[in-house]
């Protein structure tokens, strides 16, 4: 009896004691998850009253990143939306160190590679910014540029700069990320190379003509030349 | 039948004879293949559930040289969103609905008011303003045509008429005005004829025919809430949000383009739509609130161009109101005798008395504040202040009636 009463207690008495050993992780978990909520939502409040009184939202309307937002039909203000990233990203965050409080091996590992990750992410977004920004400034010189030149297709040059560049940053971003990185990179490859090849055939063949005034424009004023330099009327 | 006498300086195009409707619709077909037209409609959700919108969808699906109708509708849940849809789909052509208090537009709204645009308050003249924009933005159609949704004699012939001056490129008006008889078994329209024409010619008297009064002057029905125009009017236009809506266009038609290019169609043998309240007592709502709105837009635009008021004027101006009104109303007695039509010479004092009490509010109004409230923006500044904003209002249409 004694016996059947040990084999029944003893499993139970294990689990008490190894409830007890992870009791304290588990609260400090709880704790850390809770405060850590509470710090991204002030930072969140904090965040959308000094971005509405730098007027952030009318900078983004005039900068064309609110209009961004449009397309993929976003509708939230950007400054709404600027705080909200901000708040997942301290939630993410203290939900990480709370994990990290349970001292279990494979939450460790996780919680260390999340770490290890965040500076790609945050090199990835400042890589889309400035490739926004230096696309749409080169976009915008380029349109200046044809038009004042009396080019036709301003529109559709500017156009095509634009959205090259934003291929290039794009694929930037990705490899910073570590997304199927040969993949991007086979892919950019293929389509920079492709357009090179059919903007040098499409040259190559428009231009025969053009090539051959010009070189025989130059060999008629090397001739004029040769003939001696006494001019009239 | 209608006389063809030519009104003042601007054009005035007359219904004589028996015209075809038909004919009228073959050459708007043709001509609206190299100049797409849109028809913008301001709408409450109220007036889908009254008599006249029923009417107003089965003739418009008849019609085969619109484009596009850009519905602007207002006060509206979701649900009542979805609904209209649902009543639009008998068109056979392009319908968007643009859903004023949906979130996306409240938005397109925010995106105003932050940037220091303001659309004004709720109402048509804002609704219209919208609608320009979204025609702006699709980039398809060249001519905007206007009408109301409470019409309850409507027939497709009003929209034919009222499109074919500016649609049709031998005639090439830029801004055409609908005009009609607002008479059942009596006359209606009140505020016209009891306040603008008397208040018009009053105030032609006091500053010697000033140009823009003459102007005014010259259409027979200035607060016909019907008109058709080029989109590049839309684009430069600044428009009043309030009552002074119909004037304050006028104004600025005046102001950016040749009466030689304006002119005005008779649209209808007889028109009938909703009836304000007088309301003589309440300066902000009913006829009255329109009277205090008009008369300040008018004052405003004689002070642009130059008019110098003074409390004397206005005194002036009272009395010479209403006298003229006092005689307007005995030659609509005599219309109205020989022609058999009701008339209620007591009621229609009353309203002068309103009007004249109107006059002096719009006056006082307009010394305590004379720059008022601002006019919408035209879309040439909004779009310079906000360089995306076409394709915003753009994209929230879309996705709203996807």
């Amino acid at each position: 009896m004694e016996g059947f009463l040990s084999l029944v207690m003893e499993p139970l008495r294990e689990m008490l004691l190894k409830f007890r050993a992870f009791l304290p992780g588990f609260l400090a978990m709880l704790t850390i998850v809770v405060l850590g909520l509470f710090i991204a939502w002030l930072s969140k409040k904090i965040l959308t009253k000094t971005l509405n009184a730098l007027k952030f939202d009318s900078w983004c309307d005039r900068m064309g990143i609110t209009a961004l937002m449009r397309k993929g039909d976003l509708w939230a203000k950007p400054s709404e939306v600027t705080a909200a990233v901000i708040f997942w990203l301290l939630a993410a965050v203290s939900l990480m160190v709370g994990l990290n409080a349970l001292n279990i091996q494979a939450i460790d590992n996780l919680v260390n590679k999340f770490f290890l990750y965040l500076p790609n992410v945050f090199s990835a977004v400042l890589i889309l910014f400035v490739g926004y920004m230096v696309s749409g400034f080169l976009g915008r010189a380029v349109l200046i540029a044809v038009v004042n030149s009396g080019l036709g297709y301003a529109k559709l040059l500017s156009n095509s700069i634009r959205l090259l560049l934003s291929v290039l940053f794009l694929s930037m971003a990705l490899e910073q990320l570590n997304v199927a990185p040969s993949i991007v990179i086979s892919a950019f490859t293929i389509i920079f190379g492709g357009i090179v090849i059919a903007l040098a055939v499409s040259f190559g063949v428009a231009g025969i003509e053009t090539a051959r005034k010009i070189i025989e424009g130059g060999k008629t004023e090397a001739e004029k030349h040769d003939k001696g330099d006494v001019e009239h009327l | 039948m209608a006389d063809f006498y030519q009104t003042g300086i601007i054009t005035t195009l007359h219904r004589l004879g028996n015209p075809s409707l038909e004919r009228i619709e073959a050459e708007l077909v043709e001509h609206a293949k190299a100049r797409p037209v849109a028809l913008v409609l301001p709408a409450l959700y109220s007036e889908f559930e009254g008599k006249a919108m029923p009417g107003i969808i089965a003739e418009l699906a008849k019609v085969r040289y619109i484009n596009k109708i850009v519905l602007v509708l207002a006060k509206a849940s979701e649900k009542e969103f979805a609904n209209v849809g649902k009543l639009m789909s008998s068109i056979p052509y392009e319908v968007r609905i643009i859903h004023n208090d949906g979130k996306r537009i409240r938005e397109i709204y925010g995106t105003f008011g932050r940037n220091g645009l303001d659309p004004g308050e709720d109402g048509k003249g804002r609704s219209a303003w919208l609608a320009y924009g979204y025609v702006i933005a699709d980039g398809v159609c060249d001519v905007i045509a206007l009408h109301d949704c409470d019409i309850l004699t409507y027939s497709r012939e009003m929209p034919a008429r009222l499109c074919y001056p500016v649609v049709n490129p031998n005639l090439d008006y830029v801004f055409c005005k609908g005009f009609y008889s607002r008479v059942t078994d009596k006359m209606h329209g009140r505020v016209t004829r009891l306040l603008i024409t008397p208040l018009v010619r009053s105030l032609r008297t006091l500053t010697k025919d000033h140009p823009f009064l003459t102007f005014l002057d010259s259409f027979r029905y200035p607060l016909s809430g019907e008109f058709c125009m080029t989109t590049d009017v839309a684009r430069v236009n600044r428009i009043p949000s309030d009552w002074g809506l119909e004037v304050g266009a006028l104004a600025e038609v005046y102001r950016n383009y040749s009466p030689r290019r304006i002119c005005q169609v008779d649209i209808a043998e007889t028109y009938e739509h909703k009836h304000q309240a007088l309301s003589a007592e309440d300066p902000n709502k009913g006829l009255m609130k329109m009277t205090v709105d008009i008369c300040k837009s008018v004052f405003r635009t004689l002070a642009s161009e130059g008019v110098v008021f003074s409390d004397g004027f206005f005194k002036t101006l009272q009395a010479a109101y209403l006298r003229m009104a006092e005689d307007t109303i005995m030659k609509f007695e005599a219309d109205a005798a020989i022609n058999g039509l009701t008339f209620d010479r007591h009621e229609e004092a009353k309203a002068i008395e309103a009007f004249a009490d109107g006059i002096g509010m719009a006056a006082q109004v307009f010394f305590e504040n004379p720059m008022g409230t601002a006019l919408i923006p035209n879309w040439n500044r909004v779009t310079s202040a906000i360089p995306g904003i076409l394709d915003m209002l753009k994209k929230a249409v879309e996705e709203d009636n996807r």
